[in-house]
């Protein structure tokens, strides 16, 4: 569906992609994460022909981006982060507003209205203006006017920002039974249980490089392997912060956890000794890690859970 | 396109309110508030007289004042010409003060000091003061002329005769013909301010139109658009044409309040010109001239708020350059120069030509012209601004 050549993309100074490789296969719902600045946007908007890159090459559908761009967004939808829609129009004159300016008419666009709107559960709603709606019917109807040219591939970034669990539990539900429909879908988040819930395939992205990429069971799985993590009983948060400067190796995960790659255990006893002398209390220590948070952390530069 | 943009700005009552009731208003209240000045027959001037003379010769004086149109003679509230420097009571400007003796002293051949005072307000403007002066300067010359021809009478019969014939009549001695469409038309305060105001209204649109822009890239709804297969040019043509739209119905709707709401408010209607074409050249211009700053401004501006205040400054700016806010010709040369910078100045000429001076298309096309020439190039530095903005991921 999408593969991706030794894209560079720069601004002035700053090497946004550098030499970044990706393939994203046909009907799979794939994650995209990476610390604020790694260039997840940058990547997400070339993709969607709204930057130009400086090198490199990338075919979607096998379509050339550069030569291609009209036709691979006849078949794509970006859905942004923010509502891109128009709160002063009713939820169908928004509808039919953006169907319009994909020039979808006739049958097309009855079929194509009658899908987006049964898939994000709008029909009450159509009358309604959108300025009115709840966060929640807000984001499904951001979502259903990216489904108004039934596309192949759609590009979510942050579908569920600021809305309650009930209601992202419903866009959560909603996007996973893209797959049903042959749909491949590229989401980018910073909930990682989100990305868990959905995801099938994952890439992280870091300085602009694909630093990790498979399938989430897999990456979990040998994760397990690779990590040794250290849960404690009371500790002040700000003095781990300042141990895992002075220990490059060492991660910080939460107010109370601590990890460590396995294959540089021959610090733990000096990491130990550290933890004793500042007098906080050790709970268990053990390997391996079971979500997709603390891998992340572990990967990235940043060290810091705010993706 | 065209749709979303009528429905979100005539949904948006602010918007509505700057576009047509604003402006509106504007006409009313300055074709009522110009009513007198742009009316020749309207006593301008309001004198009290102190006459310590009373005498004939000082009656006469006061007669010969009190039968000049522009002057309006008040009671007299000062008793004696200690009042010199008391505060005016009301919109008396000026005191004149006829000093005892006035009747001896006026026709000497070489008066000791000024034979009249006159005290003038501290606001007075200084062409009412000279026009004052004057009528006074003619009341006393005429009394001289007429002791001179009473002199003369038993000497030179003839000649006193003659001088007997001869007036300071200038009703007979200027015929004022104004540059209007008809050569005997006088130009009224409602043509001369409904042009500016529509003009100035017209330029209103910078604030939907910008801030419509704004929210829509700040939402990204511009991006998705682009991600849409819009192109730049396809963009802007979907706010372009409805704009100009929303402009001619401005045009049209106040030409309407000028001619029928102003004249149930007292002041007098609005003529239109002769030239359709001409009118439509100018407002046309102007359209584009408005639609181009307003994009330009939204391209710019990052926040609402930026385009809110930078379009109301740019717009309150251009009207005061540009005579909307000061008629041009109440301006000083230089600045009369740096006026016609202002687009606004040039709309503002093009209708004074249609409306005032009832002249054609071939009048307005050079301003017309500039208009859009102004527009065509803010749009495309727009484009260039967004197009740059836009592949950085501003």
């Amino acid at each position: 569906m999408i593969v991706i050549k030794n894209l560079v993309k720069r601004y002035d100074d700053l090497l946004a992609l550098d030499h970044l490789d990706l393939r994203v296969g046909t009907g799979v719902i794939f994650g995209l994460l990476g610390p604020n600045g790694a260039g997840k946007t940058t990547l997400v908007s070339i993709l969607n022909g709204l930057t130009g890159f400086q090198a490199g090459e990338i075919e979607v559908f096998g379509l050339s981006l550069s030569k291609e761009l009209a036709e691979i967004r006849r078949r794509t939808a970006f859905i942004p982060q923010t509502l891109a829609l128009y709160e002063n129009l009713s939820v169908i004159e928004n509808l039919r507003f953006f169907a319009g300016i994909q020039k979808i008419t006739g049958r097309t666009l009855r079929h194509n209205l009658d899908y987006a709107i049964s898939v994000n559960r709008l029909q009450a709603l159509l009358k309604q203006k959108a300025g009115i709606l709840s966060g929640g019917q807000k984001r499904r109807l951001n979502i259903a006017i990216g489904l108004l040219n039934n596309p192949e591939l759609l590009y979510f970034d942050e579908p569920t920002v600021g809305i309650d669990p009930d209601g992202r539990n419903e866009i959560l539900e909603t996007i996973r039974a893209f797959k049903n429909d042959a749909k491949t879908v590229i989401y980018t988040s910073h909930y990682m249980p989100e990305i868990e819930k959905i995801c099938d395939e994952v890439a992280i992205i870091d300085q602009g490089r694909i630093i990790r990429q498979g399938l989430l069971e897999t990456l979990l799985q040998e994760e397990r392997a690779d990590s040794v993590v250290i849960e404690l009983l009371h500790a002040n948060e700000a003095q781990l912060r300042e141990l895992t400067q002075k220990y490059a190796d060492v991660k910080f995960v939460d107010a109370t956890t601590l990890m460590i790659d396995r294959h540089n255990s021959s610090k733990m006893g000096a990491l130990l000794t550290v933890l004793e002398a500042e007098k906080i209390a050790i709970k268990q220590i053990r390997y391996g890690t079971t979500n997709l948070e603390t891998l992340f952390i572990r990967l990235t530069s940043s060290g810091v859970s705010d993706v | 396109m065209l749709s979303k943009e009528f429905r979100l700005v005539f949904r948006d009552k602010h918007a509505l309110a700057a576009l047509f009731i604003m402006p509106a208003i504007f006409i009313l209240i300055m074709s009522l508030a110009l009513k007198d000045t742009f009316n020749s027959e309207r006593a301008l001037l309001k004198y009290a007289v102190v006459d310590l003379d009373q005498s004939v010769q000082s009656a006469k004086l006061r007669t010969f004042l009190v039968a000049q149109r522009v002057l309006q003679e008040q009671p007299a509230v000062i008793a004696d010409d200690a009042g010199y420097k008391r505060v005016f009571p009301g919109e008396l400007q000026f005191v004149l003060t006829i000093p005892k003796g006035f009747a001896q002293s006026y026709a000497q051949d070489e008066p000791v000091g000024s034979l009249l005072l006159l005290s003038a307000a501290a606001d007075v403007r200084p062409e009412m003061l000279t026009l004052f002066e004057t009528e006074v300067v003619t009341g006393v010359m005429r009394l001289r002329f007429a002791k001179m021809k009473t002199e003369l009478a038993p000497f030179l019969p003839e000649v006193a005769q003659k001088l007997e014939v001869l007036d300071f009549n200038g009703e007979g001695i200027v015929k004022v013909r104004f540059n209007t469409r008809q050569p005997d038309e006088k130009p009224t305060s409602t043509q001369q301010s409904v042009p500016s105001w529509i003009v100035f209204g017209m330029f209103f649109i910078i604030i939907p139109m910008s801030t419509i822009f704004v929210n829509e890239r700040r939402q990204h709804t511009l991006m998705r658009m682009s991600a849409m297969n819009i192109s730049v040019p396809a963009l802007f043509a979907g706010k372009i044409a409805p704009y100009i739209v929303i402009n001619q119905i401005q045009v049209w709707l106040m030409i309407a309040v000028g001619i029928f709401v102003v004249p149930l408010c007292g002041a007098d209607a609005l003529t239109l010109g002769d030239s359709l074409v001409g009118l439509l050249m100018v407002s046309l211009g102007l359209s584009l001239a408005a639609v181009g700053t307003s994009i330009l401004i939204a391209v710019t501006a990052v926040t609402v708020e930026q385009a809110t205040t930078v379009g109301g400054i740019i717009n309150i700016l251009m009207g005061a350059i540009g005579g909307i806010m000061v008629p041009k010709f109440y301006m000083p040369h230089s600045m009369q120069e740096f006026a016609n910078l202002s687009p606004m100045s040039w709309g503002l000429e093009g209708f004074l030509d249609i409306f005032l001076r009832g002249l054609g298309p071939e009048a307005v096309l050079a301003d017309s012209l500039k208009l859009a020439g102004f527009g065509v190039a803010l749009l495309l530095i727009a484009g260039m601004v967004f197009n740059y903005k836009q592949n950085r991921g501003l």
